[in-house]
């Protein structure tokens, strides 16, 4: 999917085309003035007028297109229902809920930036959550032992989401989505459908307690997502994942293991997925079977719609928390707002679809152009 | 061209079914086609040949409405003056072309694929009257002798000689009578020899009840065999266009190949270079059995038309493609299944043929590109030096003469050639003791032709061992020490020193068996080279 289109976003990552929709501010005025001398290739090709100076490209509207929307969300809100949005509790109760989605969000990037999908991730959740309360409520594990064997259990999931795509050779989507549909049955099976409760306090501590006023996971959300940037960014291992991800044949041929690759992030979004699952337990108290499924969409949509920000066209560790945090921010004004309980979920939906469809879908970008030229005659 | 127009003589009698005149198309400051002009009659088999890049495909793709030819090219249909551009014109009902590729769907049945041009035929609510369409599909395959064809059977399954027919059968499936033109475009790649003959008489058959038929092929010995008349083309030019009677495959030869030979041949190797890399009985999908011996700092070419095996021997040493058998040896160590990581690792890199496909990574930047084969120099303390990878990025950019020099551009947004730079620029970083090059200057523009083969060049002057595959014969002549021409998956002549010229490598790749051991000899060359200055 996005990952073909990826190669043409990349041409055109000087055109500045807005990537969100509804902010009500301008676009970025016309592209299409004169090109600075030396910037533009001798052939013409791919070469675009480059307006914005060094140091300021960053902040383009086009690479933080959700901060923006952010911030026009915030002002929004800010007018809109100003005594329940604006105040402190507002904000750590968007991070402290998010934490958890931002943590599966950032290992989802993993396999995405490789090329491979993971439908099973949100089952595995579940799975990490359930387990970990049925050995803490029902058997009476340690904690810590619970919580290494829970991780562990979920990391072993995703090494065999991982076998079955590069051992077996089956293709990503197909394999994921079967062992996700084992997982929710195994997460029955364990809980008998039911909650298991009796978690202890120190259990629950994990992630109730908090630090400087903000709660735990929002700071495991932040050590693993440094992390995740600092491997996919900075470390060679992530040179290689995106070069799987953007033409497995050619990182092949150049020396890659792209098997290996695929299967360490399929591994290593099950580990996430665990820890995730064993810090939802702990924030509800109670081991639920069906908290996982519900981590499905505001993840994916993370994962793409933080494709079109920072980094465009790669899926990338900021920009992804980033959306993340966007969108719960917008779903939380809307319910401070009295929106009814359906318009979150409908929020979310159109987000994803234009953000991605203004930033990736071909025919859109080419409206926009065409208005532009519209606008700047020569 | 006008040799041809102003020789009626040697046209058979009647009118011509296609006349084409005065068709000329260039690319950028390249002639690909000029002032050409064809003829085509019914019931005859026209061969149209002519080396890699004489403007063969132009041609084809000029009669199928693919390019535009420029103002002045002319064209007759039974007679009668027709627009050579208008696509929608009632002529180009009656070209029918079957490319390369067949372009069928492997996975459907035999009926559907023919279904897929001609439309079902439905009854009550749009139901499929599949007792009709068998026996349709039946007629049509009867047209080109497939008799006995399970329709329902997935066109995968089928002979190749069989999806050749069934692709034939659908090009022409609404023909009432057979009065158009066929265009086969290299048919007998991908078969044997029993096949090429049961495809021939299938041709042979359709010739006769009118089709005028233009069969277009590397293999001399085949044009020679189903064709009744020949056009040559070289260097976009039409040379020759006369019957085929009284010309032999060496004739033919002389015509396809420039007489001036512009290439010196080469001194030949020194002999005491050391052996560095031995291949020993290496078997793919195409080759069969090949041996031999890559030497320090020599440049060994391997020729052939595609489907020869030249184009799997690069993957198949680098370990991207499986072998059936056969070892590599390398540093006294023997490997039976190579793989590219370790590959590289023994100091063996490959710049692939097919540039998009393989090599680009979309996404990517040049450094990122560049430096992706060999990240450990640059790597501290587990993190990619951005500075140190920037500054190297810019010497190889310096080096393979990379434009625009920066560092940041995404590779896909280069052109061919400088794509092309950036991937032997990755292999090169990689310090390869051998270098297997796939085609290394296909695509690209005439400057950075240059620059990839004197890259090359000094790399080889530096000791490195370089294999290149090529389809292009000068390149070869160009660029190696000895040249390797394979056919139907064998080694069939080796080249060296002054024997290494384009035209005596093309006669080794084109000809028959019996014919290349007195071809590529000097002697036969030069007198060649009097038959063609001959009128």
């Amino acid at each position: 999917m996005s990952l073909e289109q990826r190669s043409e976003e990349l041409k055109l990552h000087d055109t500045g085309a807005p990537a969100a929709p509804d902010t009500g501010a301008p676009a970025e005025p016309d592209t299409s003035a004169p090109a600075e001398p030396g910037t533009a290739a001798p052939s013409g090709q791919g070469a675009r007028p480059r307006r914005w100076p060094g140091s300021m490209r960053a902040l383009r509207f086009s690479n933080f297109s959700a901060l923006y929307v952010g911030a026009g969300l915030f002002a929004l809100f800010s007018l809109w229902v100003p005594d329940t949005f604006l105040r402190t509790s507002t904000f750590t109760t968007i991070l402290s809920e998010q934490a958890i989605t931002g943590i599966v969000a950032v290992g989802l990037v993993l396999p995405f930036a490789a090329g491979a999908f993971d439908l099973s991730f949100a089952y595995n959740v579940g799975f990490g959550s359930i387990l970990v309360a049925w050995m803490i409520g029902d058997h009476g594990f340690p904690v810590w032992a619970a919580v290494v064997l829970a991780v562990a259990a979920c990391t072993a999931i995703g090494a065999i989401n991982g076998a079955l795509v590069t051992v077996v050779g089956i293709n990503s989507v197909i394999a994921t989505l079967g062992v996700g549909s084992c997982l929710s049955a195994a997460t029955n099976w364990v809980s008998g459908g039911n909650q298991i409760i009796g978690l202890s306090n120190a259990f629950q501590s994990i992630a109730d307690d908090s630090l400087l006023g903000i709660s735990l996971p929002v700071y495991y959300l932040l050590a693993l997502a440094l992390i995740a940037w600092f491997a996919l960014e900075h470390n060679p291992w992530g040179r290689r994942v995106y070069a799987v991800g953007g033409n497995r044949e050619a990182a092949r041929l150049a020396g890659i293991r792209a098997d290996r690759i695929v299967f360490t992030t399929l591994t290593l979004v099950g580990a996430a997925a665990g820890f995730a699952g064993v810090l939802v337990s702990a924030q509800i108290g109670a081991g639920d079977p069906s908290v996982g499924p519900p981590y499905l969409l505001p993840a994916f949509a993370g994962v793409f719609l933080g494709s079109t920000q920072i980094h465009r066209g790669r899926f990338n560790v900021w920009g992804t928390v980033v959306a993340v945090l966007v969108l719960a921010m917008g779903v939380k004004g809307l319910q401070l707002a009295g929106a009814p309980f359906w318009l979150p979920d409908m929020f979310n939906g159109v987000a994803l679809i234009v953000a991605v469809g203004i930033s990736q879908g071909e025919h859109v970008r080419q409206f926009l152009a065409r208005l532009r030229r519209l606008r700047a005659p020569d | 061209m006008r040799d041809c127009a102003e020789a009626p003589a040697n046209s058979p009698p009647g009118e011509a079914l296609l006349r084409l005149a005065g068709v000329s198309k260039s690319f950028g400051s390249q002639r690909a086609l000029d002032e050409a002009s064809l003829e085509l009659h019914a019931g005859e088999v026209c061969a149209l040949i002519g080396e890699n890049g004489s403007g063969k495909s132009t041609l084809i793709k000029i009669l199928s409405g693919f390019h535009r030819a420029e103002d002045g090219g002319q064209a007759w249909f039974r007679g009668d003056r027709v627009p050579l551009d208008d696509h929608s014109h009632q002529w180009r009902q009656h070209m029918r072309f079957v490319h390369q590729d067949l372009g069928l769907i492997p996975n459907m049945s035999v009926l559907d694929n023919l279904a897929l041009t001609a439309g079902y035929q439905t009854g009550v609510g749009g139901r499929i009257r599949w007792r009709a369409e068998a026996a349709r599909a039946r007629r049509m395959l009867a047209r080109v002798g497939l008799e006995g064809v399970d329709l329902s059977a997935p066109v995968q399954a089928l002979a190749p000689v069989e999806r050749t027919l069934v692709a034939i059968a659908r090009a022409i499936v609404d023909w009432r009578d057979e009065s158009g033109v066929l265009i086969l475009d290299e048919p007998t790649t991908a078969l044997s020899r029993p096949e090429v003959a049961r495809l021939f008489s299938a041709i042979r058959e359709l010739a006769a009840r009118g089709t005028a038929v233009l069969f277009v092929s590397h293999r001399l010995e085949e044009a020679l065999e189903i064709a009744d008349r020949v056009v040559v083309l070289r260097d976009g030019r039409v040379v020759a266009a006369r019957p085929l009677a009284g010309l032999d495959e060496r004739s033919l030869l002389a015509m396809m190949v420039d007489a001036s030979d512009p290439t010196p041949g080469r001194p030949a190797p020194a002999s005491d270079r050391r052996p560095l890399l031995e291949v020993r009985g290496l078997s793919g999908r195409r080759t069969e059995g090949l041996s031999f011996t890559l030497h320090r700092g020599e440049i060994l070419g391997f020729a052939g038309v595609s489907g020869s095996g030249r184009e799997e021997i690069a993957d198949l040493i680098f370990g991207s493609s499986r072998a059936r058998c056969g070892e590599i040896v390398m540093d006294g160590k023997p490997t039976a299944r190579p793989a590219p990581a370790s590959s590289l690792a023994r100091g063996i890199a490959l710049v692939p043929a097919d540039r998009v496909q393989r090599s680009v990574i979309p996404g990517f930047t040049v450094r990122e590109s560049l430096t992706l084969a060999n990240l450990a120099p640059l790597t501290k303390a587990g993190m990619i030096d951005r500075a140190a990878e920037r500054r190297e990025t810019l010497e190889w950019i310096g080096r393979v003469g990379l434009a625009p020099a920066d560092p940041d551009r995404p590779v896909a947004a280069l052109s061919g050639g400088n794509q092309q730079k950036s991937v032997l620029a990755r292999c090169l970083r990689t310090s390869p003791r051998v270098l297997l090059l796939d085609e290394p200057v296909q695509g690209v523009d005439v400057a950075a032709r240059r620059r990839i083969l004197t890259l090359i060049k000094r790399c080889a002057a530096a000791g490195t061992a370089v294999l290149v595959c090529a389809s292009d014969a000068h390149d070869l002549a160009d660029l190696c020490d000895r040249v390797l021409v394979m056919r139907h998956g064998r080694a069939v002549a080796e080249l060296t020193g002054t024997e290494l010229r384009p035209r005596a490598i093309l006669a080794a790749a084109l000809a028959s068996e019996r014919h290349t051991h007195e071809i590529v000899s000097e002697r036969q060359a030069r007198a060649l080279a009097q038959t063609e200055a001959l009128p």
